[in-house]
This record gives structure tokens, C-alpha cells and sequence, in this order.
């Protein structure tokens, strides 16, 4: 009996014990930790979202050192590929003033680039600065990885520094904002990416992928349209195609896909190269027509070569339109 | 003794509940979808939608249910994407329909009308519906 007895105390006992023992972790007295008196240093991308050739590539580099031990004297960034014409070091360092906007303090001499090293030079008492960085991605970085070293310099010796990346590059091409009007400025090529009258249509009419018309029909709703050349010509009333012009586009409407980088709109919607890999556009027709402003259409060129995303930033019943695109080449084609 | 019994008798209450908790799933048959089977024997369409693919109606009017002829009549828009279409079917109460749609449906073929089957809440009634489209002239 006694033996039962014991064993069921100890069920009781042990939940008992272990409650004690995490109650009494609680009496630890927690200490600050020491910050370490070292040349210390952070980074972080500002920028999100596909990195895309001529865009940019922005980071806030944070270098500190406690003052008795000595003040900041230089930080570089090496790029592992060359950025463009404009890639810079800012000379100041930000902080955020009580009404949000950001206030420079210059800190050092204006960065100077050399190579795909961009350094600035301290030339203040400075024992704390965040200076930002502003990569221009360069054509030669395209599809490629490209990742950053930064490095901070104290006056008593001392080298830290900080690897950022490695960051994919995009294949895609942007192009923003491109005007498009009914029977005039109409034919737009996604291989050039830009946009032609019916004149320079004829000049170049193996590249003309889409064209865009608007018709304010009562029998149904036409409205603004973007048709491949190659479409049924009921889809095509009224429009006289210049010679040659014949291209057959792939195309699928599409509502409320705001990328970001082109409709500058609040929303962080991004459309990458592996949404592009992905779709299928095999069985989708070759005209969308009734098409709205944020709205767009997924196309593949007749000839496979490019797919692109072309969204509408804005349509007025006049018959004109302010269109934007990004596109992607198929590899291997 | 006294004290054992007591110590015994806990957990013998608590194996009896669990026991008598998990009889009461036996009473509610479900289909091999998982579906409740109920005592409803309606079975019609109470309601027909189509999305294109940017996800908006391609209707130019609502649907016309027939739950007699068992004919679901809609007109989309001139220049409707046909083989890119979203169907989709309000029923009465815990019909199910048959077979699932599961994505996109390929409509193009007029002459030849996709129809869907409704099965009704006690799984013994099923009508096919058919899904006649016409397109809208320009």
C-alpha cells in the first residue's frame, strides 16, 4: 500500500518541483550589457524590392567609437562590380528631426569614387556618423550577384568592416511613363519599348507588338484597348495597319497588380523575374480590350523573345493613355 | 485501502468522459469529401458568377437559372477571354457540386456547353446544369 501511495505522491510532487524550479529562474538579476569600446559598425538596405539595372541600391552604414578612444577618419564601400556614373557616398549624417524629416549634418568631404571603391574622408570630430550609400547598378551587372564590403576607419588604427549581399540583379527592363493616343502615337514595341506613330510604325513594323486604340462604343464596352496587330479585326475597328505590321502578341488582362516601380503608387507590389519564369501565357488571346486605368496585361512577343508586364498609369476618355512596362527576355531566345 | 481508491478513482472518472466524449462522432456521416450529410434534398444553382482572368465579372447582365430546364444562361462581354474563365456557383444549403471546379475553365468551345452537377444535402438528388454562353456583339 505504501508503495502505491508513494507513487502517486510523486505525480503530484513532480509537476510541483518543476514549477519551482522556472519560478526561481525569475530571481536572476538582469544586468546591462557592456558595450564594447571597440570601433563598432551596422549596415542595412534601404531599398527593397527587384534591383534593376540603371535603379538603385541604397544602405546606411553606422560607424561609432567611444571618444576618449579616438573619433571616425574614413569609410569606404567596395562594390564587387563597378557601379555607374553616380554612385555615391553621402558626406552627412542623418538624423530625424521631431517633424520626420530627415536632417543632414555633413561630416566629411564629398565621397570620391575610384573604381568600384567610393570613400569619404572624415574632416569633422565625429564619434558617431550613418552615412548612406547609393549604388547606380551598373549594364555589365545584369543577371549577375553583386555584394558590398564596407569599411571604417578610427584615427587610432583601428578597421572594422561589413559585408553586405550578395544581391541578385535583374534581367528585366523598365520603362516608365510612355504616352500612347488613339490613331496617332499607337504602336507600341516591346523589343524597342517605346512607343511609334503610324509613320514610324512602317519604319520599324517587325517590332511592333501592341497597339492601342480607344472606342467609345454603345452597342459594347470597347473602351481603351491594347490588341495584338495580329488580332481578329473586329478587335481592330477602324484601324488601318501600316505595312508589315502583323505581329501576333500574347496578352492577359490583369486588375490591381500596382507594381510598384511602375505605378509609384503606396503599394509594395513587385513584379520580379521568377514571376515572369513562371507564367504561362500559352493559351491567352492576343487582344484585351475595355481595360482600365491600374489596370494591365501580361505579353509574350509573337516570337517568344520577351515577355512583359505593361500597366496602364492612366487613360482619359479623350482617347490617350499613359502606359508603363517592364519586360524580360527569354533566356536562350 | 481507503486512501488507494480514492487515488484510483480520478483518473477512472476522467477515462469515462473521454470515452463518452468520442461516442458522440459516430452520429454525423460524412461524404468522401468530408462533408457533412444532411437530410436537405434541394438541389439547384441559387446563383452563377464568371470572372475573367483579371478577376472581374465578364457578365453584361446576371445570369439566367433555369433550375427547371436545368440551363444556366449568361452573355459576357464582347472580347472576353473565353478559355481563361472563372465559373463560380452559389447552391442551396449543403448542396456540393460535382465535378470541383479547381481553377480556370476553358469556355471557348460554344457550340458544345460545359455542365457542372449539383448534388443536394443528402447526397441522393443530382441535377447536371448546363452553362450556355453567348458573347455580346460589338
Amino acid at each position: 500500500m505504501m508503495i502505491i501511495r508513494n507513487k502517486i505522491v510523486s505525480l503530484y510532487t513532480a509537476p510541483l518541483f518543476a514549477v519551482l524550479a522556472l519560478a526561481s529562474c525569475k530571481k536572476q538579476e538582469y544586468e546591462l550589457p557592456t558595450a564594447s569600446t571597440n570601433l563598432q559598425n551596422d549596415a542595412i538596405k534601404r531599398t527593397i524590392g527587384p534591383n534593376l539595372v540603371t535603379g538603385t541600391i541604397n544602405f546606411a552604414y553606422a560607424l561609432a567609437i567611444v571618444p576618449e578612444k579616438g573619433k571616425l577618419s574614413s569609410i569606404e564601400v567596395e562594390a564587387s562590380i563597378a557601379g555607374a556614373a553616380g554612385t555615391f557616398l553621402d558626406n552627412n549624417s542623418y538624423y530625424t528631426a521631431g517633424n520626420g524629416a530627415d536632417v543632414g549634418v555633413p561630416v566629411g568631404s564629398a565621397s570620391v569614387t575610384n573604381g568600384a571603391i567610393t570613400k569619404v574622408t572624415f574632416n569633422k570630430d565625429t564619434s558617431a556618423a550613418t552615412l548612406r550609400y547609393t549604388y547606380v547598378i551598373p549594364e555589365e551587372a545584369r543577371g549577375k550577384t553583386v555584394s558590398f564590403k564596407f569599411t571604417g576607419k578610427s584615427s587610432n588604427g583601428e578597421t572594422v568592416t561589413y559585408t553586405m549581399g550578395p544581391y541578385t540583379i535583374s534581367t528585366m527592363d523598365i520603362k516608365r511613363l510612355l504616352a500612347v493616343s488613339n490613331n496617332n502615337l499607337a504602336f507600341i514595341s516591346i523589343a524597342d519599348m517605346a512607343v511609334y506613330n503610324s509613320v514610324q510604325a512602317a519604319a520599324n513594323a517587325s517590332k511592333i507588338d501592341v497597339v492601342y486604340l480607344f472606342r467609345n462604343l454603345t452597342t459594347s464596352a470597347f473602351n481603351h484597348a491594347l490588341v495584338s496587330p495580329g488580332a481578329d479585326t473586329s478587335y481592330l475597328p477602324g484601324v488601318t495597319l501600316p505595312a508589315g505590321v502583323n505581329r501576333s502578341t500574347k496578352l492577359r488582362k490583369v486588375f490591381n497588380l500596382q507594381d510598384y516601380n511602375l505605378a509609384l503608387l503606396q503599394f509594395g507590389i513587385y513584379i520580379d523575374d521568377l514571376d515572369f519564369q513562371q507564367i504561362d501565357l500559352n493559351d491567352s488571346p492576343n487582344f484585351a480590350i475595355n481595360l482600365r486605368a491600374e489596370a494591365g496585361v501580361w505579353a509574350e512577343t509573337a516570337d517568344g523573345k520577351y515577355k512583359a508586364y505593361i500597366y496602364i498609369n492612366s487613360v482619359n476618355a479623350a482617347g490617350t493613355a499613359v502606359i508603363s512596362m517592364k519586360r524580360w527576355t527569354v533566356p536562350g531566345k | 485501502m481507503k486512501m488507494k481508491s480514492k487515488y484510483i478513482m480520478i483518473p477512472a472518472v476522467m477515462l469515462m468522459l473521454s470515452i463518452a466524449w468520442s461516442s458522440c462522432k459516430k452520429d454525423n456521416p460524412v461524404d468522401e469529401d468530408g462533408l457533412l450529410i444532411t437530410t436537405r434534398a434541394q438541389c439547384y444553382v441559387s446563383n452563377f458568377e464568371l470572372l475573367g482572368s483579371d478577376f472581374v465579372t465578364v457578365r453584361t447582365k446576371p445570369a439566367a437559372i433555369d433550375t427547371t430546364a436545368q440551363t444556366i444562361n449568361v452573355e459576357v462581354m464582347f472580347g472576353t477571354d473565353l478559355k481563361n474563365l472563372y465559373p463560380q456557383f452559389e447552391l442551396v444549403t449543403d448542396a456540393k457540386l460535382d465535378p470541383k471546379i479547381t481553377g480556370k475553365t476553358d469556355f471557348s468551345d460554344l457550340a458544345n456547353p460545359r455542365s457542372w452537377t449539383v448534388v443536394s444535402g443528402n447526397r441522393q438528388v443530382r441535377k447536371a446544369y448546363k452553362v450556355i454562353i453567348t458573347v455580346q456583339k460589338r
